[in-house]
């Protein structure tokens, strides 16, 4: 296989290639003894079809089952694909929450570090995010992807950036024992620092996650210097209700655009809200043509709801780094029509998947 | 609560600080047969913390007009149009919801208003003899003791087995603290009506909230708060059960205790009452019965007088037994059969849901005879009317007495009354023929709520 055969694989995001042209690329890549990576190769005999032939464009990525569990065992190295040469070696491992047991690894090359981000910033800048600005950053780093997504996207406007780290990992577990007061504690650690940088430095824009914007808001000091000194708010990392976004927007941070960002370890980016967006509109997450693709789909049956309804997400990612198809997330969504140029669909109003309450019977009358 | 035509779902909506808030996506409010019909705005924690920050920063409801306050909720809520609803429409919800009988429902309307227009005296009810009311109670240059709220904000975590739990919180409100009510999701419609009424009094938004929330939620709300009240059974008890700052109210396991003194033929209609009255579903039901000698013939007379009850919706006006949705019953139904395994069933012994054909089912009592006083299955308490028989000798002594919410005492033996008065385990003992759900304004439930709320404060005045 020449490997002008790939060129396309080597396109920006606002490139505007074909994303049909691009998977179907892709495929050859990945399934290529010469350039795919161990992993596929050695997995693509019990798929029980021939992507390089069946997959002939971004509606056929739904033939793949999902493999994201495979990846909790997978050696890091099985996962980097020949192609990149013998001494390749990821930029970054990134690893998934792990709240559903062993987590989940991905590995991220230095070309997709770069497309990815460079999505991030250019959507950025169409919310008229100021350039040179300091950040401050609140999210996990090391192992977790979205302290990366962000710290890149503060250098990709021309922004140093202050962080401040935490443990989520910790911090789940400190609430599954029902440490409440320890997972207090610990939240009043991460405030105290940012109170610091946020009291002592000209922080213009601030990334955090959305317990911590949440706790930010209950404390009249940071309210008023975040108001008074911030010319954006970014939040991701987790879910944010409808309602309390609302309450952010309107009543909290009244004179700070917030911005919401959905991503995750699988998506190997994140996907910035929609621009313009009106008050009483849901929070819109288009899809990244040609590496991110979603759909919303019953979960029972698997098949695309009407737009305008709730489903599960679907996330596939399709680059030259890495090939994970058809990952059925946790997240439920509305389907919604994605902006001009990208496949697939966008989604809105990203919910965390419904608690089952079991019927068991607690004994008392309440 | 607007009222809206029938063809538009009835909206409840949260009670905050700047009047109701809407959520964008109401959670739905269904009843027995599992029909929607209420919508529910759930608010996210972030509501919720700034909704306490609003009550923490409120004053206390003034002394001075509380008594015309009470008075005239007690009055809304027992007459009024509350939320577009008024009290019949009121009370139709609530037994189509929380399945409580409309007879039930209709008679904690009333007892409830009475609650509600004695809340301040009743509240008063609690403070030590030496305590002054505030700084300008003259007793207080006799006692140098005034009685002082333990913090600011109170939160209920309540729940919907009963419309009369929400009786509880109002001696909070009289006791100045600003307070918050987490209303159960399944009955919602009883803490909005109470809720609205004391707002309409005169009450301010500020200083009463209603705050509906998932489950998760909850917990933002009852940590928040200074001092708070948590409905639930023994895991919640256990999960709170080292926090000062929180009363967990659990099952109750209320018992009878009938000596060899007394003939219980004289007493079956408090039997009755005992164990079936208010549909079975208050913690202050009996769970057991406790007999010195033979229980069979007691335990076959109850089980004669409690067959006979109808099963009907509970809407109609008949009905005297509760209904839930007919997976719940046969859940309850099953878990019964287990708990029951070794013991003698009178009553239920086949068990205890009959459906009602459109997806609810009437739980229908039981009634079991256990081989001796120590038999675990008397500490089970389920949500209507559901008594374990039981002999009871002088040898088995205080033991199978305890951990009791009420205990009604058929007995001559003065002894026997000092003894119980004095156990710690038993929170509250009626001796005679009086039911165990019995209860008046100023008479504690589980001791004085302001034994929770407030303290003793010593203040001395000196020359100045």
């Amino acid at each position: 296989m020449p490997m002008d055969a790939f060129t396309v694989l080597d396109a920006g995001p606002f490139d505007g290639v074909d994303p049909d042209e691009y998977v179907r690329a892709a495929m050859r890549w990945h399934f290529t003894p010469e350039t795919g990576s161990w992993y596929w190769l050695e997995r693509v005999d019990r798929l029980g079809f021939d992507p390089r032939h069946d997959v002939r464009g971004v509606a056929d990525l739904a033939l793949f089952p999902d493999l994201t569990d495979e990846l909790r065992d997978v050696r890091v190295s099985d996962l980097v694909p020949r192609g990149y040469g013998r001494q390749a070696r990821p930029l970054h491992v990134f690893e998934s929450g792990g709240t559903t047991g062993a987590p989940r690894r991905v590995v991220q090359m230095d070309d997709w570090a770069r497309h990815g981000s460079e999505q991030v910033t250019r959507r950025l800048r169409e919310h008229a995010l100021p350039v040179g600005a300091l950040w401050l950053t609140v999210a996990p780093t090391g192992p977790h992807l979205v302290g990366d997504v962000l710290q890149r996207a503060a250098a990709g406007l021309g922004s140093p950036g202050l962080g401040v780290d935490m443990d989520p990992r910790w911090v789940k577990k400190l609430v599954a024992a029902g440490r409440r007061d320890e997972a207090d504690a610990y939240t009043g650690h991460l405030v105290d620092q940012c109170r610091r940088v946020l009291h002592g430095q000209d922080i213009g824009v601030i990334a955090a996650t959305t317990p911590m914007l949440e706790r930010f808001a209950q404390d009249s000091d940071l309210v008023e210097v975040i108001n008074g000194k911030a010319r954006a708010i970014i939040w991701g990392g987790t879910h944010m209700d409808p309602d309390t976004r609302d309450l952010l927007r309107t009543e909290v941070f009244p004179d700070v655009p917030v911005i919401g960002m959905y991503g995750n370890t699988m998506m190997l980016t994140s996907l910035v809200e929609r621009g313009g967006l009106t008050a009483s509109e849901p929070c819109v997450f288009d899809p990244v043509s040609p590496y991110v693709f979603l759909s919303v789909v019953d979960p029972d049956t698997g098949r695309p709801v009407a737009e305008g309804e709730r489903g599960q997400v679907v996330v596939s990612h399709v680059s030259k780094s890495m090939l994970i198809p058809n990952n059925r997330e946790r997240d439920t969504a509305l389907r919604v029509r994605p902006a001009e140029g990208h496949a697939g669909d966008a989604v809105a109003d990203v919910s965390p998947a419904p608690a089952v309450e079991g019927a068991t019977v607690i004994a008392g009358v309440y | 609560m607007a009222r809206v035509p029938a063809t538009e779902p009835l909206y409840l909506d949260a009670l905050g600080p700047r009047g109701t808030y809407r959520t964008r996506v109401p959670s739905t409010v269904t009843d027995v047969a599992g029909t929607p019909i209420a919508r529910l705005s759930l608010v996210p924690p972030l509501y919720v913390a700034r909704a306490i920050g609003v009550l923490r920063q409120a004053p206390p409801i003034a002394a001075a007009g509380l008594e015309t306050v009470f008075a005239t909720a007690g009055e809304v809520f027992a007459a009024g149009t509350v939320g577009g609803l008024s009290v019949r429409e009121y009370e139709r919800l609530v037994s189509r919801t929380s399945g409580t009988p409309l007879a039930v429902v209709r008679a904690a309307t009333r007892g409830t208003a009475h609650f509600v227009r004695h809340a301040a005296s009743s509240a008063d009810r609690g403070r030590p003899r030496g305590a002054a009311r505030d700084l300008s109670d003259h007793v207080l240059h006799e006692t140098h003791t005034v009685w002082a709220r333990q913090g600011d904000v109170f939160a209920v975590n309540a729940s919907g087995n009963h419309p009369g739990v929400h009786r509880a919180w109002l001696e909070a409100l009289a006791l100045g603290y600003r307070v918050a009510v987490r209303p159960s999701r399944r009955e919602p419609f009883t803490p909005y009506r109470l809720v609205a009424a004391l707002r309409q009094a005169g009450i301010r938004d500020d200083q009463l909230m209603l705050l509906p929330t998932d489950h998760a939620t909850a917990d933002t709300l009852v940590h928040g708060a200074d001092r708070a009240v948590v409905y639930g059974g023994d895991d919640v008890v256990t999960k709170y059960a080292h926090d000062a700052r929180i009363l967990p109210q659990g099952p109750g396991r209320s018992k009878i205790l009938i000596t060899a003194d007394t003939d219980w033929r004289d007493h079956l209609d408090a039997l009755v009452a005992s164990v079936a009255g208010e549909s079975g579903t208050a913690c202050v039901n009996a769970t057991a019965v406790l007999v010195e000698g033979d229980p069979t013939p007691l335990a076959e007379a109850l089980a004669a007088r409690l067959a006979v009850l109808p099963s009907l919706p509970p809407q109609d006006e008949r009905a005297r037994l509760p209904v839930c949705p007919q997976e719940r019953a046969r859940a309850l139904s099953a878990y019964l059969r287990t708990v029951a395994a070794g013991t003698h069933a009178w009553l239920g012994g086949g068990g205890i849901a009959d459906d009602l054909g459109d997806g609810s089912a009437v739980l229908r009592p039981a009634v079991h005879q256990t081989a001796n006083a120590r038999a675990p299955q008397l500490r089970t308490e389920l949500p209507f009317p559901c008594v374990w028989i039981a002999p009871w000798t002088r040898a088995d002594g205080m033991a199978p007495l305890r951990g009791t919410l009420v205990l009604s005492a058929l007995t001559r033996d003065r002894d026997l009354w000092e003894a119980l008065v004095a156990e710690p385990g038993i929170a509250n003992v009626y001796f005679g023929d009086q039911p165990t759900h019995w209860m008046s304004p100023g008479v504690p439930h589980d001791s004085y709520l302001s034994d929770f709320l407030m303290r003793s404060k010593a203040v001395y005045e000196g020359p100045s």
